[in-house]
């Protein structure tokens, strides 16, 4: 049964990406097809982020009925995201909110501040970091980094004595940054691409493990 | 309420919880996690009612809720339940063989599409542009294009077998690796900076939001 299960599945993953790859071309004849496969897949994949969730709060639910460590926090969560659906849920049945928006409140509140709170944050430990490098051993490759940092931070101040370093600091980011960020780019591409022929030609089984 | 009473609380419950996240700079504690918690709960709910709203409920509105349903509207509307129910069992080690049909259909889809996105969204613009890049100005175009390739090559581990058993890399491939380890050191620095630089821009806001909490 296994191995008949393991080989519909591949069979399906050829077959069904072979269609969506056909039908994704402009003008093909199964583009009705493509489409409608691709609806279906988001769709499920809708269901697999509500399911998440789902398990996410009854996860945190259970920490908080055992009495787990750190259970203040799950019951923290759990309350965060109960009062979201809520609020949501009375709003859309027009039984709180009409001139205002609770849920545009909460999203502004949490959502915003919070994130932002964090991405702010994160200025420490790049300093931090970049300020570690020459801790252990000075090397070429350490020493061209730093530089180059400077050199971006510098110009970036816009500063009129240190006109220069805008200029460098504008070259730096258009031509060989450029081309750095275009090799890694086009190696990504590649090897992605490189990995759905095999997915296709049926050489990687992994999904049926 | 009114919708200036809601801002103005919706303004000092951000700040608490920036300050609560900001206390983190002092070390780990209770008040950074219980916001990063409700911080969680509210983005992972945020994001259901975001696939219910905008994917699920349409769907069925459209298929096994739409008014006189077909039969062929139904059956259309179960497949991705079906699929669905398929997905979870991969989670019963007894049944997980029938859920790899599930992944199946998520794979062999999303692979196209993936192929697709890659080739007509990235690999063509990408090299198209590199290849243009010479005629806007010579140097900088070659170097765009030196910096390219080298880069590219970097990421290559192709060797050959002396008599010896040793195993070297050709010169040509350790020089233009060399090349473009040093286009890549160039552009991670950048990459690094425009990171400080963005979150520097996001720190001095909350700072001023804070402030204009405080003062008014």
């Amino acid at each position: 049964m296994k191995r008949i299960s393991g080989i519909l599945a591949s069979a399906l993953v050829i077959g069904l990406g072979l269609i969506t790859l056909w039908g994704l071309f402009p003008g093909s004849p199964v583009a009705f097809i493509a489409t409608v496969l691709v609806q279906l897949v988001v769709v499920v994949s809708a269901a697999a982020v509500l399911i998440g969730v789902i398990n996410l709060l009854w996860v945190h639910l259970r920490r908080v009925l055992r009495g787990d460590p750190g259970w203040p926090y799950s019951l923290a969560l759990f309350f965060a995201a109960l009062a979201v659906i809520v609020i949501v849920t009375l709003e859309r049945l027009n039984l709180i909110g009409g001139e205002v928006s609770l849920s545009t409140f909460l999203f502004n509140a949490v959502q915003v501040s919070v994130e932002s709170a964090l991405a702010s944050l994160i200025v420490f430990f790049l300093v931090y970091a970049a300020a570690r490098l020459f801790r252990h051993r000075v090397t070429w490759s350490s020493l061209l980094f730093v530089v180059t940092l400077l050199i971006i931070l510098i110009g970036w101040l816009h500063i009129p004595a240190l006109d220069f370093f805008s200029g460098v600091s504008e070259w730096i980011r258009t031509i060989p940054a450029s081309a750095g960020a275009r090799g890694l780019l086009i190696g990504i591409a590649l090897g992605v691409a490189t990995a759905g022929v095999r997915v296709l030609l049926g050489q990687d089984p992994s999904y049926r493990e | 309420m009114t919708p200036q009473t809601l801002d103005v609380i919706a303004g000092w419950v951000g700040f608490v919880l920036t300050l609560l996240i900001f206390s983190y700079l002092l070390a780990d504690n209770f008040l950074y996690r219980l916001a990063v918690y409700i911080f969680v709960g509210v983005a992972a709910a945020y994001s259901a009612v975001v696939a219910v709203e905008g994917v699920l409920l349409p769907w069925l509105r459209g298929t096994l809720l739409a008014p006189g349903v077909s039969a062929g509207q139904i059956l259309f509307g179960v497949v991705p339940l079906l699929i669905g129910l398929l997905l979870l069992l991969k989670s019963v080690p007894r049944l997980a063989f029938l859920g790899n049909l599930g992944m199946a259909f998520l794979i062999g889809i999303g692979v196209a599409v993936s192929l697709i996105g890659t080739i007509s969204g990235t690999l063509i613009p990408l090299i198209a542009s590199s290849g243009t890049a010479v005629g806007d100005n010579l140097v900088d175009g070659l170097i765009i294009i030196l910096g390219t390739i080298t880069s590219l090559l970097y990421f290559q581990y192709l060797a050959v077998r002396r008599p010896d058993g040793e195993i070297v890399r050709p010169w040509p491939l350790r020089l233009a690796g060399a090349v473009g380890q040093i286009f890549l050191i160039v552009t991670f620095a950048s990459l690094y900076a425009g990171a400080i630089l963005s979150s520097l821009t996001i720190f001095s806001e909350r700072i001023a939001f804070l402030l204009a909490q405080v003062l008014g």
